[in-house]
This record gives structure tokens, sequence and C-alpha cells, in this order.
């Protein structure tokens, strides 16, 4: 069971690099694709990119799932530490709002904190609570310029 | 190329072309692992299933929601994204390779979607869309929307 005292808990900062092969291999990932040449060019080619309008490179847009997984040492000691009970945990809900770009060498900070913890009775079993985690997550740039926000809704059934 | 989309050629009830995936296999739940970090046995390891008497692993939700950006953006450039947020509604169990013809709806993901709102916000002419990715039987995995951002 979730601890409710948790909300408005503040997860340590993690970084990550954005290196071009691996915005190639999760394109590829999202894309079922064995090689590079199968995906869209603007995320493999500096060449192809610049020509669509693009800086750079850029990710495809749920990219920076892997920033808090490669990066933060995984979700799941964040997960322990708020008594979420992991063989009961679904993701319920993932929401990004976009506000800079992201390009290769951008060296990416995340830190996430428990904006709101709430219960909600099961519509098939009346009586039994669903339980409800909500964390917004807020990536900023080397500049310091806020990339992108994400919010992630975990529910133990 | 089709026609470039803008914002006064794209109206309210318009649709998003019908994207279909291809089915869904272990090897691309694997690859998508390993691009995520995220590998949690539940994605590929049938003898950690079994403990919670699952009889098959289930795909990540992300990448359901990966296939439906990729939908997205084989339609609206991504330099026009500007929001993306969805629900999971259900699991997806990938194709079994021996009784292929017998399992590859279930792992075939189609992703739908429609223009529900046109709107001025941030100095910026945007569209509202609803998204739903279902599997070949029809059982429905995600729902969601996005807003673009339109020339």
């Amino acid at each position: 069971m979730a601890d409710k005292t948790k909300i408005g808990t503040e997860f340590p900062p993690y970084t990550f690099e954005v290196e071009k092969g691996k915005i190639a291999e999760f394109a590829m990932a999202i894309s079922q694709k064995e090689s590079k040449d199968q995906v869209k060019p603007i995320y493999w080619n500096a060449a192809a990119a610049k020509a669509a309008g693009y800086g750079d490179i850029v990710p495809s847009p749920t990219f920076q799932t892997c920033f808090a997984l490669w990066g933060g040492g995984g979700l799941m000691p964040m997960l322990q530490s708020l008594g979420i009970n992991l063989v009961r945990l679904l993701h319920g809900e993932e929401e990004y709002e976009y506000l800079n770009p992201i390009h290769p060498g951008d060296i990416m900070t995340g830190q996430s904190k428990v904006v709101s913890m709430y219960d909600k009775e099961k519509k098939d079993k009346p009586g039994k609570l669903m339980e409800f985690t909500v964390l917004e997550t807020e990536i900023k740039n080397q500049r310091g310029e806020l990339v992108i926000r994400a919010r992630t809704t975990l529910v133990e059934r | 190329m089709t026609k470039a989309i803008t914002y006064n050629n794209i109206n309210v009830g318009d649709a998003m072309p019908a994207f279909t995936s291809d089915p869904v296999t272990r090897t691309h739940m694997v690859r998508y692992a390993g691009a995520s970090g995220d590998f949690n046995p539940l994605h590929h390891d049938e003898t950690f299933v079994k403990i919670f008497g699952m009889p098959l692993v289930i795909s990540h939700g992300m990448l359901i929601m990966g296939i439906t950006g990729r939908a997205i953006t084989e339609w609206i450039d991504d330099k026009y994204i500007r929001k993306f947020g969805v629900r999971f509604s259900g699991m997806t169990e990938p194709v079994d390779l021996h009784d292929f013809e017998n399992t590859k709806q279930r792992a075939t993901i189609t992703v739908t979607g429609k223009v529900v709102e046109k709107f001025e916000e941030a100095g910026e002419k945007r569209i509202r869309c609803e998204i739903q990715a279902a599997d070949g039987l029809g059982a429905v995995k995600i729902t969601g929307t996005f807003v673009a951002a339109l020339p």
C-alpha cells in the first residue's frame, strides 16, 4: 500500500547524456525495425534533420522514458521508497509536454516529485480500493531550459 | 509526399490516417527493453510471469505508447508535437511464432484518431486530437490525446 505521507516527496535528480546511437536505437525499437535506415532520417541523420527544419537529429516522442531508466538507476528504488506494492502495480497514464527540442550531446537532468496520492473504489468490487500515485518530472537541459514536463500515474490495483 | 498539413486545411472531425503495426514479437519487446532500459522480467521472462499465474509475457505499455507516437509522427512532423498523453487500458500479449495465424491479431496494434479542437495557445495555432490504439480483436490498449502546433 502506497504511503500517503509521501505526497510532496522529491526524488534526487538524475542525469542522462543524449547519444545519437541511443536515439536511433530507440526509434528502431518503437518502429519495430532492425536497422536505422528503415526509420525516419531525422532520428539518425543530421543533414536530413537539418533539411527537414530541425537544429540537429531529434529523438522520437517517448524517448525520454530512458532518461530515468538508464540515467536514474531505474524506477524501482523510487517506487519502493513510496511503499508501492510492485506486484499490484500498473502504469495507468503517461503524459508529456514538449517545451524545447532535444539533440545529441545534450545533458538532461530529470527530477521527479510525488504530486498526489489518492484512492478510488473499484467499479466491479464495491468497497475495494485502487490506489493512485501521480509523479511529475521536470527534465531540463545543460542550459537549464525546461525541455519536457512529464506526468506519470501509477495504479495499485 | 502527401500534402503538408496546415492549420487552415485541417478541420474538427478530420480523421488521422489509420496506422497498423507489425504483430508485436518477443524480439520487439527485448529490443524495446534494451532501448528504454526497462528490464522488468514481466516483459521477457516467461518463467517469471508464471510465478504470478500469467501464461505469457506482456508488452511494455510504453512500447505501445511508442508505437502510438510513431503513428502520430507519420502524420504530423515531430517538431509540431506539443503534448502527448495516454491512459493505458489493456495489456498486450505478443504473437506466438509457432501459432502465428491464430495469435497475430492480439499483437497487432492499430492507431486511429481524429481532430477534436482547433484553438490558439501560447501564440500558436494548435489542434487537439483524440487517439486510440487497439488490437486486431478490437481490445483497446490506449486512449489519449495529443496537441500539435501547425503552420
